[in-house]
């Protein structure tokens, strides 16, 4: 019964959300505003879920004593921004704006930079032209790289073009085709999910 | 210490990009004509025109998104564009404030007149579907708490029907949202983005859903020599020039001993 019901609502507001689009009405856009405005509340609360789930796991590995130092890092980080956002607020000139700009982005810009040096390892290792497609595939990743740089004029000038052919012609023909794959097996399981054959959403088996 | 092949590769790398960062090397770039399509873009919008400027990306790829972002404020409040700021990722709430403020001083621009940051949104569908809507109904406020009919330029504001356009700066696939929502409201899309993002929106901009695109440090060293004025990319790109031709150069070493032990075991 309690999973007939939600099948109901899908249904109803899968109907409902379909209509309004194709519908000029002030009704449908009201309806549409309604739903946008729901949905983002539904979302702010789904982030508890994460934080608590992020609490649960860091708790359970402190007691167990794996990566203690970490997860002991982690949990006075989750602590502390609230902590500073709170007392002192979020906008410039802030401790927590201090903190994000000083801290967090310098961080997360130094793991990000990191791939370059694993991109540099691979490329000794692992860029092999094994096989014809794998030297053309080779060969087209290294015009891509010469033309994203400073190279491009002094090394030839026919080179940008034959970048610029690469990326209109082959990459884009093999990234419409992921796009309308991913159109269609969107629109097949949207449909499948509105009309009740598509259950696993709701959990427990079919 | 025992050294490996992979060490040395790392320690090349650190070596190249940290001597052609100091150098102080500039040297010039032809304009590619994405970027030069987005310059006209902006140059043809009539002063006064208010453009959006939603900063959709983490604080992981501000090295290469500080410069295109740069650029593109400069040019906006150059040419008296009004810029109205959000953020559709939370770490681009303060980034993005940041990057206005600053570069706002640099034109003597207003706040509240020439340009407002509305702050974070979250569930990024929603909140393009809901600004479609209403601008107001989505952000009541501005990242400052100011009420909305409180700020001069936000008042004549209700929809997507009362802006240019937006520019979404990001480093994953946020844009896209903006041209499959915001397309429902005939909302124009630029972008800015990280260099690796360029083959997912080349199909958008080739169809015409997305009018113009500066990518990754080459589109900001571009820019920069477009509206003259120094900045980021052109230093972060000899950066990249560099570390780009040490890659090849590593993939050209990899594979010939590759095929000279192919030979030797043959």
């Amino acid at each position: 019964m309690d999973r007939r019901i939600a099948v109901v609502i899908c249904f109803a507001f899968g109907l409902v959300m379909f209509a309004q689009y194709f519908s000029a009405h002030p009704l449908a856009h009201s309806v549409n505003q309604t739903v946008a405005d729901y949905w983002q509340i539904i979302f702010a609360f789904a982030l508890i879920v994460g934080v608590v789930g992020f609490l649960n796991n860091n708790f359970q590995q402190v007691r167990k004593g794996q990566d203690r130092p970490f997860r002991l890092l982690s949990l006075a980080g989750f602590v502390i921004m609230p902590v500073l956002a709170m007392i002192w607020g979020i906008k410039a000139g802030t401790p927590f704006l201090w903190v994000f700009e000083n801290i967090q982005v310098p961080l997360q810009s130094t793991v990000f930079a990191l791939l370059a040096f694993f991109v540099a390892s691979a490329s000794f290792r692992g860029f092999r032209a094994r096989s014809v497609p794998a030297a053309i595939l080779l060969s087209a990743a290294l015009i891509i790289l010469i033309s994203r740089s400073f190279a491009t004029g002094p090394l030839s000038e026919w080179l940008p073009d034959v970048a610029e052919w690469i990326r209109n012609n082959p990459s884009m023909a093999a990234r419409r085709a992921i796009l309308i794959g991913i159109g269609l097996g969107s629109l097949t399981t949207s449909l499948r999910v509105i009309l009740g054959i598509e259950r696993t959403w709701l959990g427990g088996g079919k | 210490m025992h050294l490996e092949t992979r060490h040395w590769i790392f320690a090349g790398l650190f070596l190249l990009v940290g001597l052609t960062l100091v150098s102080g090397i500039t040297l010039d770039l032809p304009v590619s004509p994405d970027t030069q399509r987005m310059y006209d873009f902006i140059e043809e919008l009539p002063e006064g025109s208010v453009l959006l400027v939603s900063f959709d990306h983490e604080a992981s790829s501000l090295p290469e998104i500080q410069p295109i972002t740069l650029a593109l404020l400069r040019h906006g409040f150059e040419h008296k564009l009004c810029l109205v700021g959000l953020a559709l990722m939370a770490e681009g709430t303060a980034i993005g404030y940041r990057l206005m403020c600053e570069t706002a001083e640099e034109f003597d621009a207003e706040y509240g007149t020439d340009y407002v940051f509305l702050g974070f949104r979250p569930q990024y569908i929603a909140a393009i579907l809901s600004m479609g809507e209403s601008i107001k109904a989505t952000f009541p406020e501005d990242y400052l708490s100011r009420p909305y009919d409180s700020l001069a330029l936000l008042r004549p504001l209700g929809n997507y029907s009362d802006v240019v356009g937006v520019l979404s700066i990001a480093d994953g696939s946020f844009t896209t949202h903006w041209v499959e929502y915001g397309g429902r409201y005939e909302l124009k899309v630029l972008a800015g983005v990280t260099a690796a993002m360029v083959t997912t929106y080349d199909p958008y901009l080739a169809s015409g859903q997305m009018q113009a695109m500066v990518s990754g440090l080459r589109g900001a060293a571009e820019y920069e020599t477009l509206i003259n004025r120094g900045g980021g990319g052109a230093r972060g790109m000899l950066a990249q020039t560099s570390a780009h031709l040490y890659v090849i150069l590593l993939v050209i070493l990899g594979n010939v001993s590759y095929f000279l032990k192919r030979r030797r075991t043959n």
